[in-house]
């Protein structure tokens, strides 16, 4: 197997937040790479940091020590595609309005960009719903428009912040295959964040299970699974039960 | 009850709040020398100053002279109030400037501005237009300032993600999700407005609804003051759901009832 390319490399992040009253350190010396189109999957206990480890990636905060790395420069806000947990779609803007954001932003003119916008809004399968607004969405379609605005802005990298953790069970396994579908057609470098020990399974091409706070990198487990993977088959459960056995309880 | 009874009662409930009003006020209306008119003479009150002009102008004249003021000094006040708002909750050094003279000049009444601005600016159609302006200027400026103080960091991070500068973080950003506070602000300031071009027409002026009560006091005419009364009422409704229908029109996202 060819050596992948890194896309991202962390090196001794840490992260304290100063409070009134006290110090907390939330990351410790948190060192890894994620290599180039692969399904990274963040696995830790509530709290434990992740979504701060998402935004420090994101440039939306900034770690204590520590450096981060991309291949090639830096990307400037607007070159990253995130997905948020709580969706953070824009309520006064249409489907289309939403996912063509970046590009608008970017001063693409109005042709070029609803163009782009539709071939996303149809990678996620919501063609049809252009003009409707967030509001007249069910939670998974939000999310899918989501996911689409964050593709929309072309970034090889995508972060995900828990993004089906606000969505009922049954919603939430249609769009953990729908990601996979998604990211096959589209390949992307996905760094996921989650809680949930069957989807990191389900999704990641490699897991770091992370330790609760302050956090640190506990374990890395590769998931040498086939897609479409079965969660009742027998080596996702032993894998599963192994990193149930390792996760700090204290969700 | 079915849930079709249900409804003809949710129907009749207001017609009898309303009729017990109307009874209320026919009982104390009653007698000789009452100082309360009776509803028919007060509509026949109503029908004849819409004919018969009172100070050279017919009723729907009057209105119009209060209703001009206000929508006068309603643009000035949306203009300026969303402004000083925007500048407020926008820019931290601005509020740093401008807030203390603004928390000072805030909790005083409206229309304790009234003698000062007549003294000012005499008694033409100036110093109404500067009282409404003074009423309805600042819940626009608080609801403006607050809306985009609350708004969702969220949607401010999901701006920066995408690419957003600061300018258009303002402008594609936080205006349009302070839109639905905006609005609430002008409903705010349309009624105090109302009250106040009513206070100022009361004080000092020739024409408008306000005059026409002051004039109904002074001549002992009840069911003039009472008929005009209702009209600034009624008014003031119409005002309301035009309002209404417009936030509809400009934030579906928010007002409408769609699914």
């Amino acid at each position: 197997m060819a050596v992948l390319k890194n896309k991202i490399s962390l090196k001794n992040i840490s992260k304290t937040f100063y409070l009134k009253d006290r110090t907390v350190e939330v990351l410790k010396d948190i060192t890894f790479d994620v290599k180039e189109n692969e399904f990274l999957v963040l696995l830790g206990p509530g709290q434990c940091g992740k979504t701060v480890m998402l935004n420090i990636m994101a440039d939306l905060e900034k770690q204590t020590s520590g450096a981060i790395e991309f291949d090639g420069s830096r990307p400037t806000m607007g070159d990253l595609g995130v997905v948020f947990q709580k969706y953070a779609l824009f309520p006064w803007k249409t489907v289309i309005g939403n996912v063509e954001m970046n590009q608008k932003l970017k001063g693409v003119d109005k042709e070029t960009r609803r163009a782009k916008a539709r071939e996303y809004i149809n990678l996620v399968g919501l063609q049809g719903f252009e003009s409707s607004l967030p509001k007249q969405l069910s939670g998974g379609m939000k999310q899918r428009v989501g996911i689409a605005r964050a593709y929309a802005s072309e970034s090889d990298i995508m972060l995900m912040d828990e993004p089906f953790g606000a969505l009922d069970a049954q919603t939430r396994y249609q769009m953990e295959d729908e990601i996979i579908k998604i990211w096959e057609k589209n390949k992307r470098t996905i760094v996921f964040v989650t809680n949930n020990v069957e989807e990191a399974v389900y999704l990641g091409d490699r897991i770091l299970l992370l330790a609760s706070r302050p956090s640190y990198i506990k374990k890395e487990y590769i998931v040498d699974l086939p897609r479409p993977r079965s969660q009742t088959d027998r080596a996702f459960l032993e894998l599963r039960n192994e990193i149930v056995e390792n996760t700090d309880l204290d969700i | 009850m079915n849930s079709a009874d249900t409804k003809k009662w949710y129907y009749m409930l207001p017609i009898i709040s309303i009729a017990i009003l109307l009874g209320g006020w026919m009982l104390v209306a009653q007698g000789e020398g009452s100082m309360i008119p009776t509803p028919y003479a007060t509509l026949m009150r109503f029908l004849d100053i819409c004919v018969h002009p009172i100070s050279k102008a017919v009723l729907p004249v009057h209105m119009w002279m209060s209703l001009k003021r206000v929508l006068i000094a309603f643009v000035f006040a949306i203009v300026l109030g969303i402004g000083l708002g925007v500048g407020l909750g926008w820019s931290t050094s601005f509020h740093a400037f401008a807030d203390p003279v603004f928390e000072i000049l805030r909790p005083i009444p409206p229309i304790a501005w009234i003698p000062l601005v007549i003294l000012w600016c005499g008694i033409g159609e100036l110093p109404k237009v500067v009282i409404v302006f003074i009423g309805s200027f600042v819940p626009i400026v608080l609801n403006t300032y607050s809306g985009i103080k609350e708004i969702d960091s969220l949607l401010i991070n999901a701006g920066l993600v995408l690419g957003a500068n600061r300018r258009q973080l303002l402008t594609e950003i936080t205006l349009p999700a302070t839109t639905p506070a905006i609005l609430a602000g002008i409903r705010t300031a349309l009624s105090s407005g109302w009250m106040c071009v009513v206070a100022a027409e009361m004080i000092a002026a020739k024409q408008g609804v306000g005059f026409l009560i002051v004039r109904g006091q002074e001549s002992g005419d009840t069911a003039l003051i009472v008929a005009c009364m209702l009209v600034i009422g009624v008014v003031s409704l119409l005002l309301s759901t035009i309002l209404s229908k417009l936030e509809g029109v400009l934030c579906p996202w928010q007002f409408s009832k769609t699914k």
